[in-house]
């Protein structure tokens, strides 16, 4: 991580955090975990509307998959009765195995889709599985010419 | 006895801590301290005084099932009472950025058709996903918030009620048994009753006895919980009584759903997996395509359809649809601004009726209101243009908004009628030029502030649908004019044009700006000096005095604007050979070049320019540094001083009246510009000769 960090700190081009999208959860069909795939406004110069709709989508795939009630879930949940749960001391549960694979596809899609559009995604399930954090960064090194320039081409036009 | 707050007593009463470290409130633990000593004390007796006759008498599998019973109670209240509920971590602050002050109490949410509202929570700073509430007591949010038990001094949520309604079954279970049991025992010493046993066996049967009303009461109320897919706050709260329920999946999924649901996550506490990824520029820009063209349109008013921004075909689709200079505004763009707070679109929708240029102005209007939300768009601007120079968008972006000004010329019968056209809009504008300061940046959109920002500048600055109206009138009568008079010139010039154009579209300027000067890059001159060779003997000669005077330079313009475009590559006998048609019509032109140096001037020039870019129809950025250059070539060349103004298509409106008086001075320019005041040092070279080889830029 301090790696990462100094990284960050000698790169001649940084990136600040600018804004942040908030991505909510899809309620409509119920209490199950399904977030919203409307394209936020914020996203549309950065990102390709499929490209994000494809990762929401598949993040949706995944909760409904370890939501599911069927026949995993109620072995699950008999052994643990049966062991008076002290199963759980050993052995960890279907929806932690796929938070899990969440947790590497949301990587995955960070470096591969994300960062290089200077976002980020953050998992859902630090923010209580309300929402999806999606991080805009800006260029802070061109950001502030550009910003500079505009200003001035402001000024000078009033 | 929900527990809802009797037995927690003082527990949790007036606790107005909102951070996690609560003061220490012994009160909390009497009623889960006297459950357990209660279950397990006498659960143990039982077992030490009335099992071993049990086993001995009835059966041995009796205590073992007493045994596994108890077990099973005790793992569920273990569970129950140290289980995490479901507790929402607090949100962190930039998530309730919006939803502060201004925010609704309630958000209202659809759930299969049902309203259900979602409450503010003020604690924990979100709106309360549907069936979760906060615990006063627990001073947390909790998922699926069912009610706060006392009895193990815990919330009873989404992912401990499962092992809670267990408990229960378990605990009436086990009350029933041992009660049975002991009763057994009982009945079989009754002539032993003042032994221990006996009495140890009756004093755990009266305990047994008291829970057990009160349990099995509860437990049969959950059991109907369970079964109507309710919990039991939205039972005591009545929050469905009457109307039905969403979560009501049928009484056996319901009972599914809550016993053989996958255990739920904890939100809190959580193994810290931070990956920092390193998110490093330049970044891609993917959405150019939309965004750009929508921007393109806005700035120019012309309609081009969406489809193909970046090829060339569709710089061939904009140049011939562009004839219609004033096609309705498309749809499309305000979808960019979507994201405006509600004050920039109804400004916009106010704009929008001006007929000519409606998206302009909608465009404009994002720029001019920094303080909105929009700063996706102005984000994305900014960064297109500072990655104008870094990432490989750019070139796309330039070529792509190149079409646009292309376009212009070609569908105004040529350069004139572009020139005119903008000068119209110019002239307009000039009164609003600070305002439309910004809203050139903005219209820089697309990533070149060059070319578009004058453009746009030119319609935003301007937002009265009154100017709007004359500007428009005058362009269409200039190009009727125009039309009239050289009409092979106009072919001619489109056809130049739109080679030097599409030719052009596919380069990537050098100067990153989509200034002019770009366009008519000198790899281009060949064409344009060509062009100009070939127009200005069609030229009549006979319209340049009258149209000059008469305030209408389109006249002039045929070939002036040509000559606009091709002045920087004009050889010195053209420019010459222009010069006495140009003076004439050159009043017309200095007001424009005025008034594009000063909308130009903000942009600043980020790459050296052509030399021979003197045009006057500077679109970009470069403008300023144009009239630098303008100023040294028309110093080297008198004719190509005279060049100057008539590239620029005559101002309409305010411009047009200073536009007489421009000729050979350079103050008139400066009057040109109502709101610029003399500041335009670039135009004046083009009257007495050239000053200011540093066009000042007017702050």
């Amino acid at each position: 991580m301090a790696t990462e960090f100094h990284n960050l700190q000698e790169l001649r081009r940084s990136a600040s955090l600018a804004n942040k999208v908030f991505i909510q959860r899809d309620y409509s069909e119920g209490t199950a975990c399904r977030f919203q795939t409307k394209f936020p406004s914020e996203l549309e110069s950065r990102i390709e509307r499929t490209l994000f709709e494809d990762t929401v989508k598949t993040l949706n795939t995944f909760y409904a998959e370890a939501e599911k009630i069927g026949g995993q879930s109620y072995l699950e949940g008999c052994l643990a009765c049966a062991t008076a749960y002290l199963i759980f001391l050993c052995m960890e549960t279907r929806y932690e195995k796929v938070l899990k694979k969440i947790a590497k596809y949301i990587q995955e899609q960070n470096e591969k889709i994300y960062a290089p559009r200077g976002l980020l995604i953050t998992d859902p399930i630090e923010r209580g599985m309300r929402v999806i954090e999606v991080s805009i960064y800006e260029d802070r090194g061109s950001s502030g010419s550009s910003s500079g320039s505009s200003s001035v081409s402001g000024s000078t036009a009033r | 006895m929900p527990g809802l707050s009797s037995g927690g007593g003082g527990g949790g009463v007036g606790t107005a801590v909102s951070s996690p470290p609560r003061p220490f409130r012994p009160s909390r633990y009497v009623p889960v301290s006297a459950a357990t000593t209660f279950l397990v004390g006498s659960t143990s007796l039982f077992f030490c005084f009335t099992c071993p006759w049990l086993s001995d008498s009835v059966s041995p599998v009796v205590p073992i099932y007493i045994a596994v019973i108890f077990i099973f109670t005790l793992a569920n209240f273990c569970m129950a009472t140290f289980m995490d509920p479901g507790i929402f971590p607090r949100a962190e602050e930039d998530e309730d950025k919006e939803d502060d002050f201004r925010a609704p109490l309630y958000k209202t949410v659809e759930i299969k058709a049902i309203q259900v509202r979602m409450k503010w929570c003020s604690t924990c700073r979100f709106y309360r996903p549907p069936r979760c509430s906060h615990c006063s007591v627990c001073d947390n949010c909790v998922e699926d918030f069912d009610h706060h038990c006392p009895w193990v001094n815990n919330c009873i949520g989404r992912r401990n009620y499962r092992y809670f309604f267990l408990f229960l079954l378990s605990l009436t279970t086990h009350i029933i048994d041992v009660f049975s049991f002991g009763l057994v025992y009982v009945l079989n010493h009754r002539q032993q009753l003042d032994t221990p046993q006996a009495a140890v066996t009756m004093g755990v049967m009266c305990v047994a006895g008291l829970f057990f009303v009160p349990v099995a009461g509860l437990t049969g109320f959950h059991i109907v919980l369970v079964a109507r897919g309710r919990t039991t706050n939205e039972q005591v709260t009545g929050k469905f009584r009457g109307g039905v329920n969403p979560f009501n999946k049928g009484c056996s999924r319901n009972i599914s759903h809550i016993l053989c649901r996958a255990q739920a996550p904890r939100y809190t506490g959580r193994p810290y997996m931070h990956q920092k990824m390193e998110v490093q520029p330049p970044f891609l820009r993917p959405s150019l395509t939309e965004a750009q063209l929508e921007a393109k349109i806005l700035d120019n008013g012309i309609q081009n359809d969406r489809h193909s921004t970046r090829s060339k075909s569709s710089l061939d689709q904009m140049e011939s649809q562009s004839a219609d200079a004033e096609a309705p505004p498309p749809p499309k763009p305000d979808l960019q601004y979507s994201g405006l707070p509600p004050p920039d679109t109804e400004e916009s929708s106010l704009l929008t009726e001006a007929p000519p240029t409606p998206s302009m102005f909608k465009y404009r209007l994002a720029y001019n209101s920094p303080g909105r939300n929009h700063s996706a768009i102005s984000h994305s601007n900014k960064m297109i243009r500072g990655e104008s120079l870094d990432s490989p968008c750019p070139s796309i972006l330039k070529s792509s908004r190149q079409p646009s000004y292309r376009s212009e010329p070609s569908s105004l019968d040529g350069v004139t009628l572009v020139g005119g056209g903008v000068g119209v809009r110019r002239g307009g504008g000039e009164r609003g030029k600070g305002s439309g300061g910004p809203g050139g940046a903005a219209g820089g959109v697309s990533g070149g502030v060059s070319g578009h920002s004058l453009t746009g500048r030119s319609y935003t600055s301007y937002p009265s649908s009154l100017v709007l109206s004359a500007a428009g009138s005058h362009s269409s009568s200039l190009r009727s004019a125009q039309t009239a008079h050289n009409p092979l010139a106009t072919l001619q010039s489109e056809g130049t044009t739109d080679t030097s154009y599409k030719s052009l579209a596919n380069q990537t300027p050098r100067n990153g700006s989509l200034s002019y000067d770009s366009l008519l890059s000198p790899s281009e001159s060949p064409e344009f000096e060509s062009a100009a060779h070939e127009l200005s003997p069609q030229k009549p000669p006979g319209p340049f005095p009258s149209s000059a005077k008469a305030g209408q330079p389109r006249v002039v313009s045929p070939s002036s604007p040509l000559k606009g475009y091709t002045s920087p590559f004009l050889s010195a006998q053209i420019a010459q050979q222009r010069e006495g048609q140009l003076l004439q019509g050159s009043a017309t032109f200095s007001s424009p070049h005025r008034a594009y140096l000063r909308a130009v001037s903000p942009p600043p020039p980020t790459s050296p320019r052509p030399p021979e870019a003197q045009h006057l129809l500077q679109y970009g950025q470069d403008l300023s540094s144009r009239a630098l250059r303008n100023t040294s070539s028309l110093s080297s060349s008198p004719g190509a001083r005279s060049l100057e103004p008539p590239i620029s298509p005559p101002p309409r409106g305010l411009s047009l009246s200073k536009s007489t008086a421009y000729t050979g001075e350079t103050g008139s320019q400066y009057k040109l510009r109502p709101t610029g005041g003399g500041t335009m040092v670039v135009g004046g070279d083009v009257g007495g000769g050239h000053q200011a080889p540093h066009p000042p830029l007017p702050p």
